[in-house]
């Protein structure tokens, strides 16, 4: 299963690569702790339907996924609130992390309101990316009275651990997901297991030629 | 090979197949809260389960506690990176000061074997000059021991983990039994940048068997250290140390979370540990009591065990609970490569350099820095890619480049300062204790060595053909708040580990570091441990 992500963008590298197709080589924990991950996604309980909305809209511009099948990153999160299963640590200047979460969102569809007349989730991807981009360039500065910079992380974070622990997300990037019992037995530079595949476009460097040479 | 086995039999009391013997915890001995045992320990972790097993072994009646589960890896462990959330320490706590130290999955773990059944597994030694930084740099502190103090200890457990590496030319110049690791794409890169860069660098030292260690099998290279060796190649407490207290008589007693350490005012001596198990408030009495609880719970044990003898929390007389924490700085230099790297493949930890070690006369800076493989997995290198500043449609692309870059790590020795401290939060847990809350800032000196650092790696890397370097800062190891001083006006414990305040309270944990070098600490710890055992057992 592959996420659309165009070749310019970086998708299509590896191609017929999947993670699934080999998981019948994972331990039993394993497999019941990553397929569950591919079936439905679980029912919002945490977030309001607003808040649901909103977040929504951020995670699809942070992961750039705008057309389905999407990873339910939305859900994914959800549910790490609603189970409170936190990392375990929070600023000093910022609630725990449920309560951030309901916080910054509200923020972020109030920055929308402010500037366009229209919430986060109903402006165009474009007003979102720049609202978005107006957070991440104050830095350390203040952001409705939150340290900017930790919200960012607070967003980043989430939304990454979420999306790449899909395995959909693995397949785009050429990684092959759980490892045991079978290990790996090619190491060093080039060397590939038999269910490894190869980069279909090395040269896409994406820092050299950011749009890359798809 | 068979001196080991007659100090620690715990890789021949493994099944010799993936898991742990069921038969000896079904077994285990089981203590009642009213025997006064010789020993409760707080935390089975690094430094508790060291103690636990010399002093099972000496014969002594010993329970530790902790606060996570027993773990049985087949079960509760996972070969992937968000499935394993539950092996870090994820109770509430508090970060703050200017540079404020992310805990969690970075930084401290739960359950018996502690911190290191998700750490790396690179085990090098501390080096002579780590013990007198004060008098020689005038900065730090001077421990009340040296290495030559602690030298057959590290010689000890580096047997038992068993360490694999090459000959160490580094600090106080040793060998491994075991030999290195074949490296992946990862170290392959690092050596090759190193040796056109002119820098020396060596593989290992891993605590990762490498061929079979009594019923310990070989690594099979899959990647996942950080998530708990299913295998039982890596070592953790729980199969290096724990199988062989069980067999000895001690008790684990897991899932009880001990939030206060007895005390008799008349006596001024402790006289066990409160804890608390399935929702139950017991109290276990026992002659000595140990903690052990990693460098956050340590000292917050301790403040919260503030009583009418200890108002300012237990063994703080002289407000030094808590203080001297450090964290090494670790950022992380990755390079890109027109070849496929893949470092998700093999151990993590697979070459080092401590070139940059010791203080260099011709530098502003005192004291240095190491440089290590790390191998980040998805997850943690899409933190590195969005801590560029890259998401959404940018962030896809260069994740879809992941194959092609490798990762090194520094670790810089940051001081100890006094302000970096952990002290009680208004905030409370589940059990109604105030929560931790760790407070960090930079100095001059720390910040000096991060840029250093950052450019050795670059250089490396650079020299290794990458097209192009990326960094990202991080934090690692906690160690110190309950130092080894030769004073109670400069630490908690002396020189045996035993707190100035209390005869029979110990502090057998990270927490004791006076400094932290650039070496990763749990060998240190261990080896600490295992001495201040020795101690015990001595004077007993
Ligand atoms: C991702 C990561 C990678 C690492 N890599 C390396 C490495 O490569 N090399 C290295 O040397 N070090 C590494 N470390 C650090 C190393 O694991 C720790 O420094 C070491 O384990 C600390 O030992 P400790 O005895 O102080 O505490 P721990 O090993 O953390 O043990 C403390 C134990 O106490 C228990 N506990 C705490 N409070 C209580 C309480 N109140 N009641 C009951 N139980 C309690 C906890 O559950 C825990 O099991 C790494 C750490 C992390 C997080
Ligand atoms: S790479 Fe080796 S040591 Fe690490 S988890 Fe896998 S088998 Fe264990």
């Amino acid at each position: 299963m592959s996420l659309p992500l165009s070749p310019r963008d970086g998708g299509e590298r590896y191609p017929g690569f999947s993670s699934v197709d080999e998981s019948d080589h994972w331990d039993r924990a394993t497999q019941g702790a990553v397929l569950v991950r591919l079936g439905l996604p679980p029912d919002i309980r945490f977030f309001t339907a607003r808040e649901e909305a909103v977040a929504r809209a951020l995670f699809d511009q942070l992961l750039d996924q705008h057309s389905d099948p999407r990873v339910p990153v939305v859900n994914m999160v959800d549910s790490r609130l609603a189970e409170a299963e936190t990392d375990g640590w929070r600023y000093a200047d910022l609630p725990e992390d449920g309560q951030a979460w309901r916080e910054t969102l509200a923020a972020l569809d109030q920055d929308a309101t402010e500037r366009h007349g229209q919430g986060f989730p109903e402006v165009t991807l474009d007003q979102q990316a720049s609202l978005l981009r107006a957070v991440q360039d104050l830095g350390y500065a203040k952001w409705h009275g939150m340290t900017a910079a930790r919200v960012w992380s607070l967003w980043t974070r989430y939304a990454c651990t979420a999306f790449y622990s899909h395995p959909w997300a693995w397949d785009e990037i050429g990684f092959p997901g759980p490892a045991y019992p079978r290990g790996y037995k090619n190491l060093g530079l080039d060397r590939l297991e038999p269910f490894e595949v190869r980069d279909a476009r090395p040269a896409q460097d994406p820092a050299a030629n950011a749009g890359g040479d798809g | 090979m068979s001196a080991v086995r007659e100090r620690n039999s715990s890789a021949w009391l493994l099944p010799p197949r993936p898991g742990v013997d069921h038969g000896l915890r079904k077994d285990m001995r089981r203590f009642e809260d009213q025997d006064e045992v010789d020993i409760a320990i707080v935390g089975c972790g690094a430094g508790g389960s060291t103690m636990l097993q010399r002093l099972a072994r000496a014969g002594w009646t010993a329970v530790g506690f902790d606060a996570g589960p027993f773990w049985d890896p087949e079960r509760d462990w996972v070969s992937d990176e968000a499935g394993s959330h539950h092996l870090y320490w994820t109770e509430p706590r508090v970060i703050d000061g200017t540079d404020p130290v992310p805990l969690g999955s970075n930084n401290s773990g739960r359950g018996v074997g502690g911190s290191m059944v998700h750490f790396a597994g690179y085990t090098p030694r501390f080096h002579p000059s780590d013990f007198h930084t004060f008098t020689a740099d005038g900065v730090g502190a001077d421990w009340p021991i040296g290495y030559s103090d602690l030298r057959s200890f590290y010689e000890d457990i580096e047997e038992e983990l068993p360490v694999a590496g090459e000959a160490w030319p580094w600090g106080d110049p040793h060998k491994y039994t075991y030999r290195p690791h074949p490296v992946s794409g990862n170290g392959e890169i690092f050596l090759r940048g190193a040796f056109a860069s002119g820098i020396t660098a060596k593989v290992g030292p891993v605590a990762i068997a490498n061929g079979r260690f009594g019923n310990r099998p070989h690594c099979i290279y899959r990647g996942f250290c950080l998530q708990g060796c299913k295998v039982n190649a890596k070592a953790s407490p729980l199969i290096t140390h724990i199988p062989d207290a069980l067999a000895h008589g001690a008790e684990v007693r897991a899932d009880s979370m001990v939030t206060r350490i007895g005390f008799d005012e008349r006596t001024g001596k402790a006289t066990g540990v409160h804890y608390v198990r399935a929702g139950v408030e017991r109290f276990q009495r026992a002659r000595i009591v140990a903690v052990a609880g990693y460098s956050i719970e340590t000292p917050r044990l301790l403040l919260n065990s503030a009583n009418a003898r200890f108002p300012e929390g237990m063994c703080n007389d002289f407000d030094q609970v808590g203080r001297y924490l450090m964290v090494q700085g670790a950022p992380q230099t990755a390079g890109r490569f027109a070849a496929e790297v893949r470092m998700y493949k093999a151990p993590p930890p697979e070459v080092s350099t401590e070139q940059f070690y010791e203080t260099d006369p011709s530098k502003p800076y005192k004291r240095g820095f190491s440089i290590q493989t790390v191998s980040p997995l998805p997850i943690t290198w899409a933190e590195h890619v969005m801590a560029q500043g890259h998401w959404g449609a940018e962030l896809r692309r260069y994740m879809s480049d992941y194959p092609h870059w490798a990762c090194l790590g520094a670790l810089c020795e940051f001081l100890p300062l006094a302000e970096n401290r952990v002290s009680l939060s208004e905030e409370k847990d589940r059990h109604g204790l105030p929560v931790a809350k760790f407070s960090y800032s930079q100095c001059e000196n720390d910040q000096q060595l991060l840029k250093a650092a950052q450019s050795v790696m670059e250089r490396i890397l650079t020299a290794a053909g990458a097209e192009e370097t990326m960094t990202v800062k991080r934090y690692a190891h906690l160690v110190g708040g309950a130092r080894m001083a030769a004073d109670e006006h400069h630490g908690v414990v002396d020189s045996s580990c035993r707190s100035f305040a209390i005869p029979n309270l110990y502090i057998t944990d990270g927490s004791v570091l006076p400094t932290q070098g650039s070496a990763n600490p749990a060998l240190t710890i261990m080896a600490l441990a295992a001495r201040t055992a020795a101690i015990l057992v001595k004077g007993d």
